[in-house]
């Protein structure tokens, strides 16, 4: 018992010195991943939207060439990026880039650091998030994209009123999980001296040799950006499904309650409807909600 | 020729090596409301498809108003809202309220504004008894209010002629009466329709045209007194008379 009021006294002390900095550490953390996950997301769709643009063999030969090239150009961009670590993808970039143009890009000082996190970030995150994308495209009910190019509208129309909305939603669990690695995984960006939480860790215990009540904050701290991550998430997801129930809009009060007039054991001339919606809450309130009617 | 709104010349439409649709040839006149009937797989529904450009037509030609669309001269997206489209399964637009969907082509693909879109919107919903749940998501009203809301959503891209592709066969015996209403109505209405149906009341009674298709190619095409009466080929009346027994 004495060693957890030892390290409760150290963590006590360390934090007490170094608060700022775990602080700015956390700060910096967390403008990073939420940064690189929205610019990673917008990869996303962008590759996601990219991908999916339909193309018959009646298109004109250059069409059809310029889509499969894209396709490529996609496909190889996921998989390089998908397939490498992070780290060695932050030294190539930060390093490699100003080498193999002689400087001509290259990364200087802290707003450097900061470029090359972002991008290195965000580009895995987009790699990650275009296999994502494509998939809840595809899994939107091919009627819908029917239903859309029957009134007319072209596929970047379809895409953007149609399909991403409902896209989204049915992905925000795995925007959500790269969110939540992301907030993890911007730690291995120490490697081009970036200066999250983990590196602030490195730093105060490179002073003071006190390995761990540091690694006790910095568990903690994660954990704390994590819990409300998902939180947040969870809330926003709710929001998303928007309420159960409607209003009815009618001019004539009359008309109004005789539509609606709703005795709980009797029925109304809407009755398949609302004896299902009755069985459902009857059942959500039994069993808890399930999701499985979507 | 000149008058006909919609013209189908020797359409063909192939799966792999599976052909669906065999030289089809077949007229729609403005205010034409024609029943395309048959069994189940006999191409009615890829037909329809095909016309809408869904489908690309293996070979063949579909001429809107002398205008061939599928020489890749129109633009389809343009075409289509002049050739609206009712689905078996609706289609609605999931992640909009009732109003939105028949609102959504208006804003987006004619560029109307917002008000002008609704008021047009309301117009249609009132009109297949819709506008008391225009705040209502597709998942939260039955099978029958799906289909009128989907028809009000054609309706309100004010199209030349309206395709429907099965209305009713995804809906219980009840809703098919209330779908099949509106329909009638908008027949009265003098709209223009192609409907693909199993419902042989309603190609008889509402339709001017009827098209019995088997196996891919027009078996016989005519009245409707005509073809439910007194059927020429021995498929149409073998096919009439399983329907006549129930």
């Amino acid at each position: 018992m004495d060693k957890f009021a030892e390290l409760g006294a150290d963590i006590a002390l360390l934090w007490g010195t170094y608060a700022s900095r775990y602080l700015n550490g956390i700060l910096n953390t967390l403008i990073l991943a939420v940064t690189a996950t929205l610019v990673g997301c917008l990869i996303g769709f962008l590759c996601g939207v990219l991908n999916t643009i339909p193309h018959s063999r009646q298109d004109h030969a250059v069409k059809r060439f310029f889509l499969k090239l894209l396709r490529v150009i996609v496909r190889v961009y996921v998989e390089v990026f998908r397939g490498t670590p992070m780290v060695l993808q932050a030294v190539f970039i930060y390093y490699g880039l100003p080498y193999f143009t002689d400087n001509a890009v290259a990364f200087r000082g802290i707003p450097g650091i900061w470029a090359a996190s972002l991008i290195v970030v965000s580009i895995n995150t987009g790699a990650y998030m275009a296999e994502s994308v494509r998939g809840g495209i595809i899994s939107i009910d091919p009627g819908q994209t029917d239903g859309a190019k029957a009134i007319g509208m072209n596929h970047f129309q379809t895409m953007t009123s149609v399909i991403l909305p409902q896209a989204i939603r049915n992905i925000l669990p795995q925007i959500g999980n790269n969110f939540i690695i992301n907030i993890k995984d911007t730690s291995v960006m120490f490697i081009i001296g970036f200066f999250d939480f983990f590196a602030q860790h490195r730093n105060i215990v490179g002073v003071n040799n006190m390995y761990f009540p540091s690694a006790a904050i910095e568990m903690i701290g994660y954990l704390c950006m994590t819990l409300t991550a998902s939180f947040l998430l969870r809330l926003l997801e709710k929001v998303l499904d928007g309420s159960d129930s409607y209003e009815l809009v009618q001019g004539d009060s009359l008309v109004l309650a005789a539509g609606t007039y709703s005795h709980p054991d009797r029925g109304t001339p809407f009755d398949e409807h609302s004896k299902e919606q009755r069985e459902r809450i009857r059942q959500e309130l039994k069993h808890g909600r399930t999701r499985g009617d979507r | 020729m000149s008058d006909a709104i919609l013209e189908v010349r020797h359409l063909s439409k192939t799966f792999g090596s599976n052909q669906v649709l065999k030289d089809i040839d077949f007229t729609v006149r403005p205010g034409d409301v024609t029943s395309i009937i048959g069994a189940s797989g006999s191409g009615k529904s890829t037909l329809l498809r095909c016309i809408n450009l869904l489908e690309t037509p293996t070979s063949g030609e579909i001429i809107f108003h002398g205008e061939s669309v599928t020489g890749g001269k129109v633009n389809p997206n343009a075409y289509r809202t002049k050739v609206g489209m009712v689905f078996q399964s609706f289609n609605l637009f999931n992640n909009m309220t009732v109003l939105q969907n028949c609102m959504v082509g208006q804003t987006k693909v004619l560029k109307k504004n917002a008000q002008e879109a609704r008021a047009n919107a309301m117009k249609y919903l009132e009109q297949v008894g819709m506008a008391p749940y225009i705040n209502a998501k597709p998942r939260q009203i039955s099978g029958g209010q799906k289909q009128r809301v989907a028809i009000a959503r054609a309706l309100a891209m004010e199209p030349e002629v309206l395709l429907f592709d099965e209305p009713t066969s995804a809906l219980d015996p009840e809703m098919v009466g209330e779908v099949l209403e509106v329909m009638r109505s908008l027949a009265d209405g003098g709209m223009t329709m192609l409907v693909v149906t199993h419902e042989m009341a309603f190609a008889r009674d509402v339709s001017n045209h009827v098209v019995y298709m088997s196996e891919g190619v027009i078996c016989e095409e005519g009245a409707p007194k005509e073809v439910f009466s007194n059927p020429k080929q021995q498929r149409t009346r073998e096919f009439l008379s399983r329907f006549r027994e129930n």
